[in-house]
């Protein structure tokens, strides 16, 4: 070490210096951890977006007894109803739900032991399902339908129905495989049509069959019974999910939201959640960082006639603040591989938890490199503010010279 | 800019603080005085007359005056704070009169220091220094616990420890007798010689005792 260094460290405190470390340490830890924990729980809580944004909501009136006593009305949306929605300020869109008109019967065909059911078919606006374009489309004449399912049905299949009736399990991919056969048949019997079905996604938000409109359509136009109906349930895009004023439109409504809305409030929860400790980190980042621009200027105000002499000497301004910024260095890198090890350490408590999600390396990535920019911001901010200190100490006060 | 200075040129400065006061006679002060390299000068005045504000100029600490120094027609006022570092540690040596020593270090780590700054120390030539002012045996102890008039040999040591043109002495034999005075004028001017440089001291009464200087009163 040299002289210099030795004589401009003789008033440092290696307890501030400490001091410092450790509150930066933990602002790095909060800020950086919030944001991995963010990035990697993303990966659970967007499993269905590649299908269903989970910024939609589907509503439906409350069925009552007049509804079952054949008031089916009473569940309709009039023009009214949607009108009075789509000036609600936290609505992006409204899609209506169509449903079938006619009879539907699916039967599967796998080794030569079969499967039947009654079906129906539900269609919303395709801008609504955001599986790929070519995967979810009808034209007449064409003789395969899309069909999208609940995961929950394919659950419902393999753990309750599969077993006590001796049929097999069966995966996502293997039954997107399977042919599905569809019967449809006008309500009076008198037209008819055949199709081939083919299980284009799985949804998590949408309790229903769904099929492309322009199928609904066409099917429809051609073995529906001609009396347009008002749709029964809508799908709306919103602005925040989990808003208070959402659950209080629909309640004072007396609509429901189907699927599973908790999906969108943990989300939002969680965003808030994640938000308000990443402000804590950032608050204690803050306050770590005047800890250090105090202890130094404090240091500099005390070694400011020896900063001086040694300027008259001659000593560049650079040589001067090497020692400071030295120390600023060893102050900083402390809490930064600290933070890291913390932020390492932190990932292995749920990195169980993500396993089979697949690549999930992006949120250690995204706390590191925001706990690193925020060390090196600490960091320059200081480092300039003691190269204006030194540059002060360059001209004379009183009591410099002793 | 390790091309060497030849001519330090005061044109009319003044202290600011003088600048409403008449003035007593000077030979400096609002006049164009040029000291030039390897001359020898001596600049007296009375207390307050300035010598130490007139030191302070010419190595950049202080800039309240009016006027202008020029360093071989340069205007000291254009420098940056580089340039000035880099004449403090090429072109002009300086002796504070309060000798700016670290204290809580030793006599010979003071002089260290200043080769960690200026490029190194020929210590055959501090050691024989501190010999002839009958330092040595201080070498090690810290300045601070030294006697003014020990301290005062070691700034002057130090003051020589660097390439200079021009060495800047501010009442530097105050605490010296006339032997240790004579020795210490002797080797200022031999390092001088050396390299060259003129002798600029500064007294208002005790001067550094060195051979025929051209004198000039504040």
């Amino acid at each position: 070490m040299g002289l210099i260094s030795k004589l401009l460290r003789k008033n440092t405190s290696p307890a501030r210096l400490a001091g410092f470390a450790l509150s930066n340490f933990i602002g790095l830890l909060i800020i950086g951890g919030a944001v991995m924990f963010y990035i990697d729980s993303r990966s659970i809580w967007g499993d269905d977006e590649s299908v269903i944004n989970t910024d939609y909501l589907v509503v439906n009136k409350k069925v009552t007894s007049a509804s079952t006593l054949g008031d089916r009305e009473s569940t309709w949306f009039s023009e009214e109803d949607m009108a009075d929605l789509r000036a609600q300020p936290w609505v992006r869109r409204v899609g209506e739900f169509s449903s079938s008109d006619f009879r539907v019967y699916a039967s599967v065909n796998q080794g030569g032991r079969g499967m039947e059911t009654a079906l129906f078919f539900e269609s919303v606006p395709d801008s609504f399902v955001d599986v790929a374009a070519a995967d979810w489309r009808f034209e007449p004449g064409q003789t395969i339908v899309p069909v999208m399912i609940p995961k929950e049905y394919l659950a419902l299949y393999n753990f309750g129905f599969a077993g006590s009736a001796g049929l097999p399990q069966l995966s996502e991919q293997l039954i997107s495989g399977i042919p599905l056969k569809l019967y449809m048949r006008s309500e009076d019997g008198t037209r008819s049509m055949q199709m081939e079905g083919r299980i284009a996604g799985f949804s998590n938000r949408l309790n229903t069959v769904l099929v492309p409109d322009s199928f609904m359509q066409y099917a429809n136009s051609r073995l529906g019974a001609d009396g347009s109906v008002a749709p029964s349930r809508l799908i709306i895009d919103v602005s925040s999910p989990g808003d208070v004023a959402i659950a209080d439109y629909l309640s004072s409504h007396g609509w429901e939201v189907a699927g599973d809305k908790s999906g969108s409030s943990a989300a939002y929860l969680l965003k808030l959640v994640v938000g308000i400790v990443m402000a804590v980190g950032a608050v204690i980042t803050l306050l770590s960082l005047f800890v250090l621009m105090l202890s130094m200027s404090l240091l500099m105000e005390k070694n400011r006639s020896v900063n001086h002499r040694l300027l008259m000497l001659g000593a560049p301004l650079r040589k001067v603040g090497a020692p400071y910024d030295a120390m600023i260095w060893v102050g900083c890198g402390a809490a930064w591989v600290l933070s890291v090890g913390a932020l390492l350490a932190l990932r292995s408590l749920y990195a169980g938890a993500l396993e089979g999600l697949g690549d999930t390396s992006d949120g250690l990535l995204w706390g590191l490199g925001v706990s690193t920019l925020l060390a090196l911001i600490v960091v320059g901010v200081n480092i300039l503010s003691v190269g204006r200190k030194i540059q002060s100490a360059w001209g004379l006060r009183i009591g410099d010279a002793g | 800019m390790t091309r060497h200075i030849e001519e330090i040129t005061l044109d009319s400065l003044l202290p600011r603080v003088f600048s409403r006061e008449e003035l007593p006679y000077s030979q400096v002060w609002r006049r164009k005085v040029s000291f030039r390299r390897g001359a020898r000068y001596l600049v007296e005045s009375a207390s307050g007359g300035g010598k130490s504000s007139l030191a302070s100029f010419i190595m950049g600490a202080r800039r309240d005056y009016e006027g202008k120094i020029l360093f071989d027609g340069r205007d000291a006022a254009m420098f940056s704070i580089a340039d000035w570092q880099e004449l403090r540690r090429t072109n002009i040596a300086y002796l504070p009169q309060e000798l700016g020593l670290f204290p809580e270090f030793s006599a010979i780590d003071n002089i260290l220091l200043k080769g960690e700054i200026c490029g190194d120390v020929d210590m055959k030539r501090v050691d024989s220094w501190m010999e002839r002012l009958g330092i040595t045996s201080r070498r090690d102890y810290p300045a601070g616990k030294l006697s003014i008039g020990q301290q005062q040999r070691v700034a002057l040591i130090r003051s020589l420890c660097q390439p200079f043109d021009f060495i800047l002495l501010d009442e530097p034999v105050s605490h010296l007798d006339e032997a240790n005075n004579r020795l210490a004028a002797r080797i200022v001017e031999e390092e001088a010689g050396r390299q060259g440089a003129a002798i600029i001291t500064f007294s208002v009464g005790n001067p550094l005792l060195i051979d025929n200087p051209e004198k000039l009163t504040l």
